[in-house]
């Protein structure tokens, strides 16, 4: 029951947000520079044409209406109509927005394994050998720019080994995996070090803990003491991290989606932005903003069913 | 008849500093064995020492033999057949020691599983008559409890479940009772002497407290700076100690400390008065205005006292009872969601416009002094911050004002470049004191101030305290939830229960003659050295 209305309270809690995003999406529009209606009928449209068309698009009414319906039509699904391909904008989203999550579902399946095995394997003994080798490999994979990492991966693996394509996504299940696989790869390279620093300084505070001592004391013995004590107890922080990384990585889809020419909404956005198709850039962003909510949503909800500490 | 245990010479080494110097004793079976000292004594070190549960950094040498298994030896395998199983241990914070994530009866189950056959069914039965043993109520709903839901004594009574799980020969107890409130003290220390009595326990019991261990254990150990100054039967080293630490020992202990009579202060304007405050922590979510209900958790009912100039206050209260957040309501730190406070007579608003010339005059002296004081400034500077701040004297006289607040609370004046991790609890809790004496203030909160020092640091500190109010005429509120501290220091008290006031009076009265059944429970529940077994 306290786990529902903690549920039902976070829900709440996000109606402001979406109403701030709704906000901000509108605004984007209003201040876009140009008017939307030239571009709409084009250049040579005469004044006439031009002011019935503003008078049926409603937008010589006061700002605040204005608003008002915009926000009406956002919650039916109608986030209006590409300027470029003329279809409504939510059937783009519909087409490209799958593509995106494939890929960060396939980063985060790429990522979580060998976050986990890395962290333990580092904290197991601190600043020995294998902690360090781990840490300068992390650096590294930091340090190197996420486009440049896809640009050397497409050349060597794509076209001097011929192992993966290296653009588009595929018709087929299995193609999309074998397609998305460098840009997952590529992700993953950055994503990976952040997170096992992160889980390894957890796994190192929680193994100081009296609990430990309390563990080994029972003659659990420090396998199990770490498995059923220690793990589980150092996930919370780095549960938090993770959920601001995917989010990020939905965000962030738009430089691995470029270089590898994967049609996600990442493209999508860069491609709306230098058509100037305002519409489909603020569908977009309602999108990504909608998106963000509901993951920072999700990790709340699993943080309180592994803390029984939270919904209290 | 060969000792259940036995420890011949044992030393215990971290780096250069040598924690346990040369220790033996025995323990025969059935037996209880006390070991007292002040904190890093090596006290808790040789119990950890018993069950080779020391950190990787320690060296241990010498020899414990436990029923014929020489355990210094002994591989990690072998010694996770006996932890558990035959030796078993209990913490001083059990609110640490279990973990948060995982069900009370999982942890209890943890150390079945691993040493017995019992399975599914069978061993949910079993945890459920652990907690039984111990005494928890309604084990089945408690069962599934998470810690954090427990109080502090049933969560040390879960722990002591889990420890009597496989039905071991020996429980070492380390400090099982420090961080628990007086009465849940005695509960604890009275299941401890029953189990042993009833399952025929062998028990060591490391505390500080004399008279803790005077109820449970026939015999005594007295550690100092890593070595035994003396052993003999508790009754013998209380009634005859013969070392001159034992003896400042014994003299320190609430028990013997000679009774100081307050001055008795004329009846006048009350200095500080409360009226009706009612503090209310958490409440006013979203879904408690949707709900239209205050929500939260009321941890003041309504509290009305008055302190006269020059008076002191005692307020007593298990944890819980909402003393100390009354002590921070006084300050400004919490905001009473109804009441009001009184300063000489006229409204103060501890959170309002005037709030600094207000605590000019009421300050506040914490609990933990290490967490009172930032860890990275000098003591020197943590004294001369409220000079600074306030401008209470042209800069140039600051470092003369420090030295003569050091002087006032018995400081050495070379400490003053320490850091506070430099300097033990009782001259941290000094440093906390000449930092709130700075402010020159008329009354001074303290805030179970002795709670977390030893019991030779405790007595300094109350001393310092009664010298204080004699030179400065301090009006002080004391909150402590140890009556023998209060019963020293105090001309009134007030006793707290669940956030409401259920007896106040003259000290002397309440103590002797007490009108609630509660303030007796209280009573009844200090440790007495008296209490040793003949």
């Amino acid at each position: 029951m306290k786990i529902l209305r903690f549920i039902v309270s976070r829900l709440l809690q996000s109606v402001p947000v979406l109403l701030g995003v709704s906000i901000v999406t509108f605004l984007l529009m209003v201040n876009t520079p140009g008017d939307p209606i030239r571009l709409l009928v084009g250049v040579r449209a005469s004044d006439e044409t031009i002011a019935i068309i503003r008078d049926r698009y409603g937008l010589d009414d006061p700002i605040l209406s204005q608003y008002f319906t915009y926000l009406g039509n956002l919650v039916q699904g109608d986030l209006g109509a590409s300027l470029r391909f003329k279809v409504p904008v939510s059937e783009l989203v519909a087409q490209f927005y799958p593509v995106t999550l494939f890929l960060v579902v396939y980063s985060i399946v790429l990522i979580l394994p060998p976050v986990i095995l890395l962290s333990v394997w580092s904290a197991k003994r601190p600043n020995g050998p294998a902690d360090q080798i781990i840490r300068i490999v992390g650096v590294i994979g930091l340090a190197m720019p996420v486009f440049w990492v896809g640009l050397l991966f497409a050349r060597f693996f794509g076209v001097t080994l011929g192992l993966f394509p290296v653009s588009g996504f595929g018709t087929t299940i299995p193609e999309h995996f074998l397609h998305l696989f460098l840009p997952s790869l590529t992700t993953a390279i950055w994503v990976v070090p952040i997170l096992t620093r992160n889980l390894r300084s957890a796994l190192l505070d929680e193994m100081n803990r009296d609990y430990v001592t309390a563990g080994m004391s029972k003659g659990l013995g420090a396998p199990q003491v770490f498995r059923t004590h220690v793990f589980p107890n150092s996930l919370l922080p780095t549960l938090n991290l993770f959920a601001v990384i995917v989010a990020y990585l939905l965000g962030g889809s738009v430089i691995v989606e470029t270089v590898y020419a994967v049609p996600g909404m990442g493209k999508l956005m860069v491609d709306s932005i230098l058509a100037r198709d305002y519409f489909v850039v603020q569908g977009a962003t309602l999108v990504f903003a909608l998106t963000t909510i509901v993951v920072m949503l999700a990790v709340d909800i699993l943080s309180a069913l592994i803390d029984p500490r939270i919904n209290t | 008849m060969n000792p259940l245990l036995s420890v011949r010479n044992l030393f215990v080494r971290f780096g250069e500093t040598l924690a346990v110097d040369d220790v033996s004793f025995d323990l025969p079976k059935g037996g209880a064995l006390g070991i007292v000292g002040e904190s890093g004594s090596g006290k808790s070190v040789t119990c950890r020492a018993l069950m080779k549960l020391l950190p990787t950094t320690a060296l241990a040498k010498g020899e414990i033999n436990f029923d014929g298994q020489d355990i210094l030896g002994a591989s990690e395998a072998t010694l996770n057949t006996l932890r558990g199983k035959r030796i078993a241990m209990i913490f001083q914070s059990p609110a640490s020691h279990l973990d948060p994530l995982m069900r009370i009866g999982d942890q209890v189950a943890e150390t079945l599983r691993k040493h017995t056959d019992l399975k599914g069914r069978a061993i949910h039965q079993e945890v459920l008559r652990l907690l039984d043993v111990v005494r928890i109520p309604e084990p089945e709903r408690w069962a599934q409890a998470y810690p954090h839901q427990l109080s502090g004594g049933m969560k040390q009574r879960a722990m002591i479940a889990g420890a009597l799980a496989c039905k071991p020969d020996l429980l070492l107890a380390d400090e099982p009772t420090t961080a628990l409130d007086a009465t849940v003290q005695k509960s604890v220390l009275d299941l401890l002497v029953d189990l042993r009595k009833s399952q025929g326990l062998s028990m060591i019991f490391v505390s500080h407290d004399l008279g803790a261990v005077a109820r449970v254990c026939e015999d005594v150990i007295v550690m100092r700076k890593s070595r035994v100054v003396e052993t003999g039967k508790t009754r013998e080293v209380i009634d005859a100690p013969q070392h001159e630490y034992t003896q400042m020992l014994i003299a320190s202990h609430p028990d013997r400390l000679t009774l100081h009579t307050p001055q008795p202060v004329p009846q006048a304007t009350p200095l500080i008065e409360a009226r009706g405050m009612q503090i209310r922590y958490g409440g006013g979510g979203l879904i408690d205005i949707l709900t239209k209900r205050a929500g939260g958790f009321l941890a003041v009912k309504g509290a009305d006292f008055t302190v006269q100039p020059g008076e002191t206050l005692g307020i007593v209260g298990e944890s819980g009872s909402g003393k100390s957040t009354m002590a921070r309501a006084l300050v400004g730190l919490v905001k009473p969601a109804a009441g009001e406070i009184l300063f000489e007579g006229a409204p103060a608003k501890p959170l309002g416009r005037n709030r600094a010339a207000y605590l000019r005059d009421v300050q506040l002296v914490y609990q933990h002094p290490y967490e009172a004081l930032s860890p990275r400034m000098r003591i020197r500077d943590a004294i001369a911050e409220p000079l600074r701040r306030h401008k209470l004297c042209p800069a140039q006289e600051v470092p003369a004002r420090v030295a003569d607040l050091m002087a006032q609370v018995d400081l050495d004046p070379t400490l003053g470049d320490r850091l506070p991790a430099q300097l033990s609890g009782g001259q941290c809790q000094r440093v906390a004191i000449a930092r709130a004496l700075a402010m020159d203030p008329r009354v001074l909160i303290a805030d179970e101030v002795t709670s977390a020092l030893d019991v030779t640091l405790q007595a300094q500190v109350m001393d310092l305290l009664i010298r204080l109010q004699k030179e400065r005429g301090l009006t002080m509120i004391f909150i402590s939830h140890d009556l023998a501290v209060i019963r020293r220091l105090c001309n009134s008290v007030i006793v707290m229960r669940r956030g409401e006031i259920v007896e106040a009076g003259p000290t002397g009265q309440v103590f002797d003659d007490p009108a609630q059944e509660y303030t007796r429970t209280l009573i009844d529940a200090i440790p007495r050295l008296e209490a040793a077994h003949p």
